[in-house]
């Protein structure tokens, strides 16, 4: 009898616990990043990764424009751009989280600074910068609280912890429009007028970024949470942020605000490299302030949606974007910023287009042969300012992967990415499509470590 | 006399009943082998390794064959929270029989420091003090192991 009675307790509680909203902890990033297991959590554990890298391009030189002969920008490599080959430590990261008192699970904690070489920390002054910062309040069911500087609820792409992201690049329409440059102008005023002082609008001015790049993060609040419902994981997040990237206060009275939904039917496994089919969309939305050239608030929208798949030997993703309002918008002719034109009369310099449109999309297939070799294709384009004919430029990329597991910490990842651009209404001898068939192809390869 | 014999029978029944019990519990009448877990370190990966070995064990000897308990005590006692995130592993091992025990001192002490006793699993069975739970199933013939 007794037994029975146990049985019927266990059977209740499997069933509440399959039925009934509850939070979970795994393979979904918001509660990745955002919680920690109840009751499981250590008050500090320490972690981190390492990834040092090669690329190579062949280095072709600008074949038209007012650079000709100089140095392509998109042929160099990041973020240093002096050359078109070598060795980089792309990521050093060590983070800290846990809870900080590991009897009351209703509080926790994320921390995480940047020792690599990137768009994080080559611009900004200082060689280590944090990229994450925050406080998880979990008292209200169904609303938990984060606070401080993390990963924005946005595209798959840039919210995916970056330790298990298949490749070594981002696709061409997630760097172009998701991991925000911030700039005090628009780049316009980069003229020189030989024999006469630099002015406002003649300065010479190469537009650099004003501090590091987003690093998909913002300062705000967020409130978000999990819910279970049988094998499907439902999670939402709404974020108000600075719209400022990290690492600064905000410049300006107007707020990003951030929507994230994501629906998975869990197939099994857990943690970062769970196996499940995910649905997902999201929106974010805001104003940014420039200061010099073309002084003003402007709107930045961003939007998208997008699936993931992972079963057994098999991997797949698809999302697709689109953005309105600021874009960023490379530099002249594709040169180095702070090139000087061959005439001596243009300064390169970062462009901003204040008001445009663009989309973009990535389509990701990967086979695992063995547990230890998983093999990665993807396509991905980015049509940028879409709206300006005479501005409109895509890009497209295929890149061939694979990746080679030494063991679930660590990997080696080789990519050939086949790359192509062109101005789609211009015809192919003009200077800007002879810039554009400047761009190489490009192979990189990455050791991983987590710790 | 019939009736004094019968007595005499119920009583030594009884007494054997109760001698049983005490060996091992009603749930697990053909337990060939006792283990008791100790739990009483606060660090997460302890709590996957003492529910590890437990499962190891039912799998080796059987659920019907073994006689496992997990005590826990001390900052070990936060596997036995209600919220804990392996509730769902806790109640797979009480369908094979595993009992946990939680000790009574220690939620007193952490209820001291939160303002209020932490809740409780609710297959977990308050014991007065862990370590005497332990010291007493030793004494009754179970095997300690401390993972």
């Amino acid at each position: 009898m007794t037994i029975t009675v146990n049985k019927k307790r266990l059977y209740a509680s499997a069933i509440l616990c399959s039925l009934l909203s509850a939070p979970t902890y795994a393979a979904n990033w918001l509660a990745l990043q955002g919680t920690e297991p109840d009751s499981a959590a250590p008050r500090a554990k320490v972690w981190g990764f390492i990834q040092p890298e090669f690329s190579s391009t062949d280095g072709t030189k600008l074949k038209a424009g007012p650079w000709k002969g100089q140095n392509a920008i998109f042929n160099q490599m990041r973020p240093n751009l002096k050359t078109n080959e070598g060795f980089n430590v792309l990521r050093a990261r060590v983070g800290v989280r846990g809870t900080g008192m590991p009897l009351d699970s209703n509080v926790n904690y994320f921390f995480l600074a940047e020792f690599g070489n990137n768009g994080i920390t080559a611009e900004g002054g200082g060689s280590v910068k944090i990229t994450d910062a925050s406080v998880t309040l979990n008292h209200i069911p169904g609303a938990r609280i984060r606070v401080g500087q993390f990963k924005t609820p946005g595209s798959e792409e840039g919210l995916q912890a970056i330790h298990v992201f298949d490749y070594i690049n981002f696709t061409n329409a997630t760097n172009g429009l998701l991991l925000e440059r911030f700039f005090d102008g628009n780049g316009s005023g980069t003229n020189v007028v030989p024999g006469t002082p630099p002015t406002f609008n003649n300065s010479g001015d190469a537009n650099r970024p004003n501090g590091p790049v987003s690093a998909f993060r913002d300062t705000g609040i967020q409130v978000f949470d999990i819910f279970k419902v049988g094998q499907w994981e439902h999670s939402y997040a709404v974020m108000i942020g600075n719209g400022n990237g990290i690492t600064r206060g905000d410049n300006d009275d107007n707020k990003e605000t951030y929507l994230y939904w994501s629906s998975e039917l869990v197939f099994g496994g857990a943690g970062a490299r769970r196996q499940g089919w995910k649905l997902f969309a999201w929106n974010q939305n805001g104003k940014r302030t420039l200061i010099t050239e073309g002084a003003g608030e402007y709107d930045r929208t961003r939007s998208g949606l997008g699936t993931t798949f992972k079963k057994d030997k098999y991997r797949a993703a698809f999302e697709y974007m689109t953005a309105d309002g600021m874009i960023f918008n490379g530099t002249d002719g594709g040169a180095l910023p702070g090139a000087s034109s061959n005439n001596g009369q243009t300064i390169s310099s970062f462009n901003v287009e204040t008001k445009g449109e663009a989309d973009g999309m990535y389509v990701h297939f990967g086979y695992a042969i063995t547990p230890e070799l998983e093999l990665d294709a993807r396509y991905d384009v980015y049509n940028r300012m879409t709206d300006v004919a005479a501005k409109e430029r895509k890009f497209e990329t295929v890149t061939l992967g694979a990746q080679y597991f030494f063991n679930k910490k660590s990997r080696l990842i080789v990519n050939y990415e086949a790359r192509k651009a062109e101005a789609p209404n211009q015809a192919s001898t003009s200077n800007a499509n002879q810039i554009l068939d400047s761009i190489d192809d490009r192979i990189a390869a990455q050791l991983l470590i987590i710790f | 006399m019939k009736t004094a014999i019968r007595v005499m029978l119920l009583a030594a029944l009884a007494t054997m009943t109760t001698m049983t019990n005490a060996a091992q519990p009603e749930d697990k009448p053909f337990a060939e082998k006792k283990v008791v877990l100790q739990i009483s370190d606060g660090d997460p990966s302890k709590q996957t390794l003492v529910l590890n070995v437990a499962g190891n064990i039912i799998r080796h000897y059987g659920a019907d064959k073994v006689d496992v308990e997990i005590v826990a005590f001390g900052p070990g006692l936060r596997l036995l929270f209600k919220n804990n995130a392996n509730g769902d592993r806790i109640t797979g091992l009480v369908g094979s029989g595993v009992r946990f025990a939680a000790c009574s001192n220690t939620v007193h002490n952490m209820g001291k420091k939160l303002g209020h006793d932490p809740e409780l699993n609710s297959n977990a069975t308050t014991v007065s003090a862990g370590v005497v739970r332990i010291i007493d199933l030793v004494s009754d013939g179970y095997v300690l192991v401390k993972p």
